[in-house]
Order: structure tokens, then C-alpha cells, then sequence
């Protein structure tokens, strides 16, 4: 058992927390108390930190609502074990998994389509185990053509058709929880990059389309409410599959903007051991500059806390 | 009672083949029933030259055949048991007189062909999988049955599928299998089909005339305690002789030929005089015990068996195999070893985990028929499973832990630049690099892009590149048998240590990227003609 497992009793204590200090309150009002930061940088163990990130956020019944539909996108990818770093904490996966739970989500469902075979991603990446016993949440990879739905993307410059996951298509919450890693192609996997895990064919964005475009376009059409980035570790080396370097960062990063989240991941640590900002990675800057988020910083209100 | 012990052990061997996958634990033998066959171990060990400890298990089947009989044939054989329910399925209501007027010249064939699968060991040349039940059974169950199986699976299960939405079963509803494929499909089945086919004609045809492996019983059994004796109160109506199977009770009802005897007591629950009884008894011999075989055919088995060994272990053959080798799982044993002490039975490929595994038809000849090969761009072999080995009831695919399985090389990737979607159309790909699970590929700059390149010292041939490629039909990257490891025992850990392979890479070989003077591989080595642009941040920043 983790030492950092949190009991029932202290989550019911949170949840109570957290709910007698919204109770009373509209709900319009409450985003706005909460949107006073545009990030919440929280550092300490998986579990604690994501807890107080939720916590911070203003709770995620901000985002999940009695009788919704939450699906989790962890990247669960590849068969790899959480100290590598490819995949994201099982502990981050479980907390935020719960959280929606006892926010009265009617049903919580944890996606990837992974790389690597599905049955080993949900074993070694400790997501599937870390997960068991919390009722109303399943953990799928979802590893066949006829699970997915091609769309339209109208704001698509090179990509104008996907196939996404069904399920991410009907009416549900999204939230996003993808591991802070390097990547070959387009330098740091977050967020955004993440979204590619939600779609059938990742093939063509590397052979047919320019990468970083097509990412953006993707962006327009498949929108996260939250994005909780895992830099509890980060392989900033050898990534996206590992193994790399890991650096031990403790930290977790959550807001609703995907390319704020981003942008302040690819600041945190020297990436290959060198130093970036958010607009040095391409598929970030295109994103910014089509209107999905901000990616200056400096700009953003930023709540730093301990966990 | 029978039907009970053979529905069980075909239940068995059943349960048995769906055990072995990648989660197979340790102390269960998926191989079972290809350990207790003594043709294969026999075949194994001659032809292997050696004493392969999981073979011995077959000597339990003799033992006990030495002590009951050719109970093995009747109540044990998986193959036997599919046999009898498809001739009861099929048959059951045909009119069977035996049409061959040679029955007992023919009876003799299954002497000649185990003769000469085992002279054909001996030589070398490992043939015994072509009649051998057991292996013949796993092979169909493994290129047909199972993924038959799971498309029916797949195919209702997308039945229920808006049934499953409606209820709200999340994960039924997306329940699907992966779809196993193996290249011999159709020709198992129609061998299989052919052998129930001639059923028709006899009952178990295949076990009277043709199982070599019934023939190795059938020559200890008239040893065995029990045997069917009939009483005086028999009345010659000769209804034994009809009913039984085997063929095995004389024209006098009240003699038995007990070579062929498999104490199925078929006999024994149709005499209207309960005569028929199976007690111990220690008499040996008699002339109805005896395997008469035609010294003719004797010497023409055996030196056919001879030759074939010695033709097909010749050169002209063996140097066609070596310029066209195939990539072997990883733990194979040498090549040469590897074609003799392997049987064939297909268990490695049913149990392997991404389905790489498949049988070779003729790539290296008459003597690899059927064994397995990687096919890489297919599915490549997962570090996370090392079932292959386990399974492996002979050996011929070393059992070994992960750590060991995955220095054992199996091969080395190569770029076919002309095909490259970065080499030859400057576009950006990195699949191979991402997938990757040995950080074997690096980007390094090459007429101002950056381009894939294969360290060949960190592949181990594990394919993930080859499969992943996007470009369609042959892959960009492909691996070739070059630098494979083969080992008959010692440590591949130790000897990928001595070719100084290293399978576990430090963090990043993109490190080079970010030297400033460019880039260079090795301290001692030469830096690399300077190519422009320079590259000054890794590849994907701005």
C-alpha cells in the first residue's frame, strides 16, 4: 500500500471542506472567485499535490457537475513503469478519478489509445491498478477503428477530418492528465500533444501532415475543461517512450487554459539540458497564435503552492 | 466413464492451450501434453543429440503403458477424443465395411512411418511433427482454432454491443480481442479435415493406419497388466468385432490383437453375454501380441528415413539456408540445433503476445517446415514477455527471465534510406525513434534536416520500428538476422556485455545534439564532416 494513499476519511474531509465553502454560492460566481489565477502550480507528492491543485481550482465540482460524464485522458501509452516517466502517476490518475467520483460524476472513463499492447500499458503503468476499486470509474484502451467516429474539424488548416474516440464526442467533461516528456518530433509532449491519444490515426500526422499544424487543428476541435499536467516527473531525455532522463520535479500543474498549462510545463526544466519557453515549441506557438490559449507566461496569474 | 476421462483431457488440453499467453505462471506446464509424448521427445532427443530434461516427462507415459496398456490411444489423446466426437457428429449413422482388402499390410504403415521418423532423427533431421498427434492437434488448435475462435468472439460480442450501451456496461461495450493471424490457417485445416474425413471409411483411420505416435505404444502395450479377456459364455455373434474401433478382435471374437488394443471396453458394453472383461493378467506374449512387420519394409522405412536425414542435412541445402535466414525468437538456440530439437507444434506462436510468431513454410527448406519465425512487420516482440521460451516443450527456445530474454538479439535494424519518409521526402517522422524501446535510433543532422539513424550496438531486433513505420507496404526500417545472438547455454546478458551491446541506454543519445562544436558520437572518433545547418537546439524547438 502507498504511504501517501489518502484514507476515506480524509477525502470525505476535503470533499466536505471544499463543498461547505461553495455551498450558498451560484456557480457563476464561484468560477469567477476561482478564475482569479489562470494556473495552480503545486508542489509535493502525486497524490497531495494534485488533491490541493483540484482544491485550488476551486474544487472539481467547478468542472463536474451531479450525473456527468467525465473522461480522463491519462497517457497510458506505453508499457512502462511510472519511474520511467512516459506514462502519467497512476496516483495523479486515481486522485483526480475519485475526485470526479464523489463530485457525483455518473460515470468516469479513463482513455488512451495506446502504442504499445493495451493490456501491458494498463499493468506496468500502474493507471488499471491504481484505479481498482473506485466504483463508476473504468479504465479502456480503446485499440479498434470501430470505437472511433470520423468528424469534421472546421477550423482545421491541414487536418480537416479525425476519427476520435466516440465517446469524447458525446456530451462529456474532459480532463486532460498528461506527463511532462520530451519528444523527438515536437521537442516536449503536454498537453496538446497529448490530444493524440484520442484519435485513430496518429500515423499521417507524421508521414502526411505537417505535425505541428495539424496538432493545433486537432486542439480547435478536441477542447480539455482542465489539463492537469504530471511533472511529479519529467523524461526530459529519450522521451516520448523512454527511457531517458528523469528529473524529480514534485510538481502538478492544472488550468483550463491548454496552452497556459503547456507553456509553463516546457519552462520548469531544461529540456535535453537546455532551457526553453512555451514559444519555442512550434505546435504551442501555432496554437497560441490560433487563438487557444495564452502562452506568455509572464502574463499569467499563477498561484505557487505547497502541497 | 470413458467419454468422461476423454472429454476431460481434451478440457485439459483446452484450458491448458488457453493458459499459454504472456501471463502464463510459472508452475503451469502449458506444454503438458507435448512433454508426456514419447514420439516427440524420442525424435527430440535423437535428433537433438541430447538429453532435454522436459522430455523425460515422457517417460511417465511409458511407464504407465508399461503397466496398462495403450490406455493413452483411447481414453488420453486430445487428437483421439476430437476424432471420435467428429465421427460421431458425421459418421455415427454410416455404414462402415471395411473396403480395404490390405487392412493388415496397411496396418503396418504406421510402423513404417514411425520408423522412419525416428532413423530420419537419428541422422539429424527432425521430422516426427508431420504425423505426430500432439503436435499436429496444438498446431491446429493454434493456426485455426484459436483465431477462429476469436473472431466469432469478436463478432458477437459487436452483436451485443448496443445491448451492452443500453445497459451501461462500459466495459463489455468496449470488450473486443485483438485478432490473432498465422499463415498456415488453411492448410491445417484441411490436413485436419482430411484426417476426420477418413473416418468415413474406418473408424479412427488415422489411429489404426498412420499415428506414428500409437505405434511406439502400440509396440510396449502388449506388456500392460490389463487385457481383454472373453469368457466361454461367449456366443459368437460377433458383435465386438463390429463395434470396435480399432479394428482390434479377430475373426475368432474371442482373440485380440493387442498391439491395437486401446481398452476403449466398447467390446465388453455390447456383448449381450457380458463376456468380455479387461482383468490383470501377467501372461506376455502369445501370437496375437506380436508386431509382424515385413523385413522388406522395415529396411525400406529405415533407410528411406536415412537418406531423407542425410539429403536434406546436406550442404547444397544448408548453404541456401544460410544466406536466407530468418529471424528466430529471441532465445532460439543456434540454427542447426534450433531445426533439429525443434517439433513444430506451434505452442511458442499461440502463446506469443503481439503474434510476431509464425510458421515458416519452405524459406529454409524441408527441414525449418513450420518453424517459428518473426514476422516483424506484422508485430514486433514486446520486451514485457518472454512466453516463447516458456512453453517451449523441447527447448529449442531457451526459457529465459525478461532481463536475459531481451539481450538476446535476434537481429538488427536497418534504414532503407529510399524509402524514409525523412531520408528520401524530408518529412517529419520520428515513429521509429519514438517507439523505440532501446533508444536505439537518434536523429542526427544530414543536408540540413535531421534524420534517423540506427545504433546497432542498442537494437536488439525487437521490430517495434519495423512495425511502426508509416510508410505503406515494406518498411522503412526492417530488421535483418545480422547480429543476432544465439546461444545453446550460457548467459546473453554476459555475452552482450563481451560484443559490448548495451540494451538499457543511458538517458538520451540526443545528448549529442547539444554540444556546441557540433556533434560527435565517441570522444576518440573523428567529429563528422560539419553539415549545415548547424544544429543548435534539439530537434522540435523553435
Amino acid at each position: 500500500m502507498d504511504p501517501h494513499q489518502i484514507t476515506r476519511r480524509d477525502f470525505l474531509k476535503a470533499t466536505a471542506i471544499v463543498t461547505a465553502s461553495l455551498s450558498g454560492v451560484s456557480r457563476l460566481s464561484i468560477s469567477q472567485a476561482k478564475e482569479e489565477y489562470d494556473l495552480v502550480v503545486i508542489s509535493g507528492e502525486p497524490l497531495p499535490a494534485t488533491q490541493k491543485a483540484l482544491e485550488a481550482l476551486g474544487g472539481i465540482s467547478r468542472f463536474v457537475k451531479k450525473g456527468d460524464r467525465v473522461i480522463l485522458k491519462p497517457n497510458m501509452s506505453f508499457a512502462r513503469t511510472p519511474e520511467v516517466g512516459a506514462t502519467t502517476h497512476p496516483l495523479v490518475v486515481a486522485t483526480v478519478a475519485k475526485a470526479c467520483v464523489e463530485a457525483g460524476a455518473k460515470q468516469v472513463l479513463v482513455l488512451d489509445h495506446t502504442l504499445q499492447r493495451p493490456e501491458l500499458c494498463l499493468e506496468r503503468t500502474g493507471i488499471k491498478e491504481a484505479c481498482k476499486g473506485l466504483s463508476g470509474v473504468h479504465v479502456l484502451t480503446v485499440q479498434e477503428r470501430k470505437f472511433f467516429k470520423e468528424v469534421k474539424i472546421p477550423k482545421g488548416k491541414v487536418l480537416e477530418r479525425v476519427e476520435v474516440i466516440q465517446e469524447v464526442l458525446e456530451n462529456s467533461v474532459l480532463i486532460n492528465l498528461p506527463v511532462a516528456k520530451s519528444h523527438s518530433a515536437t521537442g516536449v509532449s503536454l498537453g496538446i500533444k497529448g490530444l493524440m491519444g484520442l484519435i485513430w490515426d496518429r500515423e499521417s500526422f507524421h508521414s502526411r501532415y505537417n505535425i505541428n499544424q495539424a496538432l493545433a487543428d486537432l486542439a480547435t476541435l478536441i477542447r480539455p475543461q482542465l489539463t492537469i499536467l504530471d511533472a511529479t516527473r519529467a523524461l526530459t531525455s529519450g522521451g516520448p517512450g523512454g527511457p531517458g532522463e528523469v528529473k524529480k520535479l514534485n510538481l502538478v500543474i492544472a488550468g483550463v487554459d491548454p496552452v497556459a498549462v503547456d507553456s509553463y510545463g516546457v519552462s520548469i526544466v531544461p529540456w535535453y539540458g537546455q532551457n526553453f519557453k512555451g514559444h519555442q515549441v512550434e505546435h504551442l506557438l501555432v496554437a497560441h497564435q490560433r487563438g487557444l490559449g495564452r502562452i506568455d507566461i509572464d502574463q499569467l496569474r499563477i498561484l505557487k503552492e505547497k502541497a | 466413464m470413458r467419454r468422461f476421462i476423454q472429454t476431460l483431457s481434451l478440457l485439459l488440453f483446452s484450458i491448458l492451450f488457453i493458459f499459454a499467453t504472456y501471463r502464463l505462471p510459472d508452475w503451469l506446464f502449458a506444454d503438458l501434453y507435448l512433454r508426456f509424448d514419447p514420439l516427440l521427445s524420442l525424435n527430440a532427443i535423437f535428433a537433438a543429440r541430447e538429453i532435454i530434461p522436459r522430455t523425460l516427462w515422457a517417460l511417465l507415459t511409458i511407464g504407465v503403458t508399461l503397466i496398462i496398456g495403450r490406455f493413452f490411444c483411447g481414453y488420453v489423446c486430445p487428437m483421439g477424443v476430437s476424432i471420435d466426437l467428429l465421427d460421431h457428429f458425421f459418421f455415427r449413422k454410416k455404414k462402415r465395411e471395411n473396403p480395404f482388402r490390405f487392412e493388415s499390410t496397411l496396418r503396418k504403415a504406421k510402423y513404417f512411418l514411425l520408423i522412419f521418423f525416428i532413423s530420419a532423427a537419428v541422422v539429424g533431421l527432425s521430422l516426427a511433427f508431420l504425423f505426430d498427434p500432439m503436435a499436429f492437434l496444438t498446431r491446429f488448435y493454434t493456426f485455426f482454432i484459436y483465431p477462429v475462435i476469436i473472431t466469432l468472439i469478436n463478432l458477437f460480442l459487436d452483436l451485443l454491443r448496443p445491448l451492452f450501451h443500453q445497459l451501461g456496461w462500459i466495459y463489455a461495450s468496449h470488450l473486443h480481442f485483438p485478432q490473432p493471424v498465422f499463415y498456415m490457417t488453411a492448410i491445417t485445416l484441411l490436413l485436419f479435415g482430411g484426417i476426420i474425413l477418413l473416418n468415413r471409411w474406418v473408424p479412427r483411420f488415422w489411429c489404426r493406419y498412420l499415428c506414428p505416435l500409437g505405434a511406439l505404444l502400440s509396440l510396449i502395450s502388449p506388456l500392460g497388466l490389463l487385457k481383454r479377456r472373453v469368457s466361454e459364455e461367449c456366443n459368437r455373434c460377433m458383435r465386438c468385432r463390429k463395434v470396435c474401433p480399432m479394428g482390434a478382435i479377430g475373426e475368432n471374437p474371442r482373440e485380440t490383437y493387442r498391439p491395437e488394443c486401446i481398452q476403449c471396453g466398447t467390446c465388453s458394453e455390447v456383448c449381450p453375454k457380458e463376456a468380455v472383461s479387461f482383468p490383470i493378467s501377467f501372461s506376455i506374449g502369445g501370437e496375437y501380441s506380436k508386431v509382424d512387420l515385413p523385413r522388406r519394409g522395415f529396411f525400406y522405412s529405415l533407410s528411406g528415413g536415412l537418406i531423407a536425414g542425410f539429403l536434406a542435412l546436406q550442404t547444397p541445402f544448408r548453404l541456401r539456408r544460410g544466406k536466407l535466414q530468418l529471424i528466430r525468437p529471441p532465445g532460439a538456440i543456434p540454427e542447426d540445433e534450433f531445426l533439429r530439437t525443434c517439433i513444430r507444434c506451434g505452442e511458442c506462436m499461440k502463446s506469443c503476445l503481439t503474434n510476431t510468431l509464425q510458421p515458416s513454410l519452405w524459406e529454409s527448406g524441408l527441414s525449418g517446415l513450420w518453424t517459428p519465425k518473426m514476422d516483424l512487420r506484422l508485430a514486433p516482440c514486446d520486451q514485457n514477455c518472454n512466453v516463447c521460451g516458456k512453453v517451449c516443450p523441447t527447448q529449442a527456445i531457451r526459457s529465459l527471465s525478461l532481463e536475459e530474454k531481451n539481450h538476446a538479439k535476434v537481429g538488427t535494424a536497418i534504414l532503407r534510406k529510399e524509402l524514409c519518409l525523412v531520408w528520401a521526402q524530408n518529412k517529419i517522422c520520428l515513429i521509429c525513434d519514438e517507439i523505440c524501446p532501446y533508444n536505439a535510433i537518434v536523429f542526427r543532422p544530414v543536408e540540413g534536416y535531421r534524420r534517423p539513424v540506427v545504433i546497432a550496438s542498442k537494437c536488439n531486433g525487437c521490430g517495434y520500428c519495423e512495425q511502426r513505420c508509416p510508410v505503406s507496404g515494406e518498411s522503412a526500417i526492417v530488421v535483418v538476422p545480422d547480429g543476432e545472438i544465439r546461444l545453446k547455454e550460457g548467459s546473453y546478458q554476459g555475452e552482450a556485455k563481451k560484443l559490448r551491446l548495451e540494451f538499457k541506454p543511458d538517458p538520451g543519445d540526443d545528448k549529442f545534439i547539444l554540444e556546441e562544436e557540433g556533434f560527435k558520437i565517441e570522444k576518440e572518433n573523428k567529429p563528422l564532416p560539419k553539415t549545415t545547418p548547424h544544429p543548435q537546439k534539439p530537434k522540435g524547438f523553435l
